[in-house]
């Protein structure tokens, strides 16, 4: 695109590309997103087109947080121009630069800061031109509505439109260019409409789900029946025959017929008659609690102070629990699709993932082949909480499209979705604690074992923010019957749900009301202030053991952002139902507060379900559950009212909003339910263990 | 050779036991229709047929054989907006949006029946479709604004 630009009329910004990469050594990030490299030193970020209308560029994907209007407005602001004459380019590696993916909040804090970075160069350049062409001072110029005019004589002007002309100019980013105050913002900090809404509400919007090419097979692949098994033998031969069928393709151990549409697919692959070896073990739900922690490795200490033995030997009291959370389904409502075209040996894929650079890597990989001879192109993309890294369906859409020697779709039914793509792992996670009579903790032990075979992932949360002396938390990797990846916080939602409700336990124990013991032992002022003001806003009232009111609070950081959600709800019978939550977000400065708002609301909403119904159940190694029939997820008349509150201050840098939200809800569900009937819940999800 | 009208538009099919969210979404080429869970509990393939909501991805083309069916693209005019539309546009009612022409759908049905009602029939309305983002009550607010605003007149 580089070359291109020298072509192309317009004034456009280059910059460095690689943000973040590569990740620290030993995190998940490294481990899950580091396979690709960035391709070019420098990219174009951004173009002011001969129209004076804004193109941004960028390698993250809109899965639905809203990054594409959140973008939008940083470069409208830092450029002057009105919101609806930016358009933001995402998710196609051939015209964006190179990104690692779409995880752990980071969109807004650092492809957000480069892109305001490229705008006021951008503003910068279009000032200097305007002075030389009205013959003044740039200092004596000012930008506004895409228009550059003097200070002391607003006739005197020019619009960008107009400065640029059929000119192609290229500046480079300047790292050090001034951005506007966020007291100067006019734009960044205000209630937008979404730039994508209109397509989304008229069906325009168009998924990975919603490809369809000219000549395209629909394919249906034979799916394992459970993790680890392998295909032993297989007949095809009432399949080929099958109406609609163009034919069953062997991959090595991809086997797929390939028809005229999704339903003959469909039909002809469940005549296919396999035959799967055993793998050596087959686990089933109940065998989970120890699987866990007998095969606990990998051991690493996340915090560490004073020493363990002196904090219990300082304490008048202690306290030890196990928790317990169960496989989560991401369960997004678009199902995974890929569609594969070849054309030659040139490769396009539509695939929603969230690291569409990623899996051009794989696919170059795997193929042998260029990754410039790879486009990996991510449409919109109906949710995925984190879980649309892997891609598997790009591949096997690639390896059928190459031998079929036409484009293929592969698409997962909700049954596949929900079998075949990650879960949030399972975890048991163990909490000693020691604390005086008047209520501040002196030892902390946790030991934390995550399901998974990504390390790293158990980690994120697992520290306590609650000042205890002496403390150790450690993590552990145990082997996982099921396939486990990212979700909306990682480990970081079991970490806070076990931390949050065992202090909930102390405050119990000794005899304090839950927010003053936790305002006792947090020095932090941000985690204080998020606290106070969710309680404030809640109309928390102060009690000591069980009021029977069902009020519950929890805290809790994630990516860099401080929380606090206070809860009030009801059980009957049965059910609990959430009647009401408040949360203090503190993510710094807030660019898109609806959009966050919209994103803690969700989280709510999501951490809700986990609390009270989600797990996913599975015998012999086989899932019992993959489908909205036996998986409850709240729907709108679960949905409590939200209120959310953004606490944070406009000198502090952005950090995520996607995800802290998730982090306490649990844990404020359980502290409330144990407040409404004096039943401490330990295990999730709550209501199977309601009486 | 079974016929039904689609947005005002004549379509055939050969085969009447055709999936009619199939038939929609591939056949006759409106995608704004989507598939989300196949056994008819999600609502993202929400329809409208002889004005009544369907479940499209449970149903075939033979069972509404001579019916006129409404999608999320037949709502509104060629670069209108119907009210309902407008309202989760305005109540920033959607995050991956995947869902929400389902849920457009069962809100015009509801509108339909029920001029103006309260947040206790929206939510159990609604509680027909899901929306994994959790922007529920967003949604449940841009309903009643939409109901506000005239309903489904457009």
């Amino acid at each position: 695109m580089t070359e291109s630009d020298a072509r192309e009329p317009g004034l456009h910004v280059h910059g460095e590309v690689g943000l973040g990469y590569p990740p620290p050594q030993r995190t998940y990030a490294r481990a899950a997103y580091a396979n690709t490299r960035p391709d070019a030193e420098t990219a174009r970020w951004l173009t002011v087109r001969p129209d004076g209308s804004v193109v941004a560029y960028a390698g993250k994907v809109e899965y639905g947080q809203g990054i594409r209007t959140g973008l939008a407005i940083e470069v409208a602001d830092e450029l002057r121009v009105p919101l609806s004459s930016v358009e933001v380019v995402l998710g196609d590696t051939d015209a964006v630069p190179w990104d690692m993916g779409t995880f752990g909040s980071q969109s807004t804090a650092r492809v957000g800061l480069q892109l305001r970075k490229a705008a006021a160069t951008a503003r910068q350049a279009l000032l200097e031109m305007a002075a030389d062409r009205l013959d003044l001072h740039a200092a004596d110029l000012r930008a506004a509505s895409g228009r550059i005019s003097s200070t002391r004589d607003g006739h005197r002007a020019v619009t960008y439109a107009e400065l640029i002309g059929g000119a192609s100019i290229v500046r480079d980013v300047d790292g050090d260019v001034a951005l506007t105050a966020p007291s100067e913002f006019s734009v960044m900090g205000k209630t937008h409409a979404r730039i994508d809404a209109q397509a989304r509400v008229t069906g325009r919007a168009r998924y990975s789900q919603d490809i369809v090419l000219d000549g395209m097979l629909f394919a249906s692949v034979l799916r394992r029946p459970w993790r680890g098994a392998s295909l032993a033998s297989v007949d095809v031969g009432a399949a080929e025959r099958m109406p609609g069928v163009a034919q069953v393709l062997r991959d090595d151990g991809l086997v797929a017929v390939l028809a005229d549409t999704d339903e003959h697919a469909a039909a002809a692959v469940n005549v296919l008659q396999a035959q799967w070896a055993e793998p050596a073990a087959r686990a089933s739900t109940l065998d989970l609690p120890g699987i866990l922690v007998n095969s606990g490795r990998d051991a690493f200490v996340t915090q560490e102070a004073g020493s363990l033995e002196e904090g219990f030997r300082a304490a008048s009291g202690s306290l030890e629990a196990t928790y317990f959370v169960p496989y989560v389904s991401n369960a997004p409502m678009e199902p995974r699709a890929a569609v594969a075209l070849w054309e030659g040996d040139r490769l396009t894929v539509w695939a929603g993932t969230q690291r569409p650079f990623g899996i051009r890597t794989e696919l170059a990989q795997r193929f042998g082949i260029e990754e410039s001879q790879v486009r990996v192109i991510a449409p919109e993309i109906g949710g995925g909480f984190g879980s649309k890294s892997p891609y598997p369906v790009a591949h096997e859409a690639a390896r059928l499209a190459r031998v079929a020697g036409r484009p293929v779709r592969v698409a997962y039914t909700r049954a596949e979705d929900m079998t075949y793509a990650t879960m949030r792992p399972a975890a048991v996670i163990r909490i000693r604690s020691g604390f005086t009579a008047d209520g501040r903790i002196v030892a902390w032990e946790c030991h934390a074992y995550h399901a998974g075979d990504r390390p790293f992932l158990g980690r994120r949360g697992s520290d306590s923010p609650y000042g205890a002396p002496h403390a150790k938390v450690t993590t552990y990797t145990s082997d996982s019957p099921l396939a486990t990846g990212s979700y909306r916080s990682l480990g970081a939602a079991a970490n806070h749900f076990a931390r949050e409700v065992h202090i909930d336990e102390i405050a119990e124990a000794v005899g304090l009301d839950a927010v003053e013991f936790r305002l006792r032992n947090l020095s932090e002022p941000r985690f204080r202030r998020v606290l106070e003001r969710a309680a404030e806003a809640h109309g928390w009232q102060p009690a000591t053991g069980v009021s029977g009111r069902g009020q519950g609070i929890a805290i809790g950081i994630d990516v860099g952002s401080y929380v606090a959600t206070a809860v009030q709800l009801d059980v009957a019978g049965r059910e609990v139902r959430v009647d009401r939550v408040t949360a203090a977000l503190d993510c710094g400065l807030v660019v898109n507060p609806e959009g966050a708002k919209n994103q803690v609301e969700g989280s709510i909403v999501m951490g809700m379900g986990t609390a009270l119904y989600e797990a996913i159940d599975f015998q012999d190694g086989r899932v019992l559950n993959a489908g909205f029939t036996r998986y409850r997820v709240p729907r709108s008349n679960d949905a409590p009212a939200i209120e959310t509150l953004l606490v944070g201050d406009d000198d502090t840098p952005s950090t995520g909003a996607g995800e802290p939200g998730i982090v306490p809800i649990a844990a404020a569900i359980s502290n409330a339910v144990f407040d409404r009937t004096g039943e401490r819940h330990r295990e999730l999800p709550i209501q199977r263990h309601l009486r | 050779m079974v016929t039904i009208r689609i947005n005002g538009e004549p379509h055939e099919a050969g085969d009447a036991s055709r999936n009619l969210l199939s038939f929609i979404r591939f056949d006759a080429g409106l995608t704004g229709t989507k598939y989300g869970c196949g056994e008819g509990i999600c609502g993202a393939c929400t329809v409208l047929v002889d004005g009544q909501p369907l479940r499209s991805c449970m149903s075939t083309v033979g069972a509404v054989a001579g019916g006129s069916l409404t999608t999320i693209e037949g709502l509104a005019g060629d670069g209108d907006l119907h009210p309902v539309q407008q309202a989760f546009i305005d109540e920033q009612a959607m995050q991956c949006g995947y869902c929400i022409p389902g849920f457009i759908m069962t809100t015009f049905a509801l509108l339909s029946r029920v001029k103006a009602p309260d947040r206790t029939q929206i939510r159990e309305a609604l509680s027909q479709n899901m929306c994994r983002c959790g922007t529920y009550q967003r949604i449940v607010r841009a309903v009643e604004r939409a109901a506000a605003s005239g309903g489904t007149t457009p």
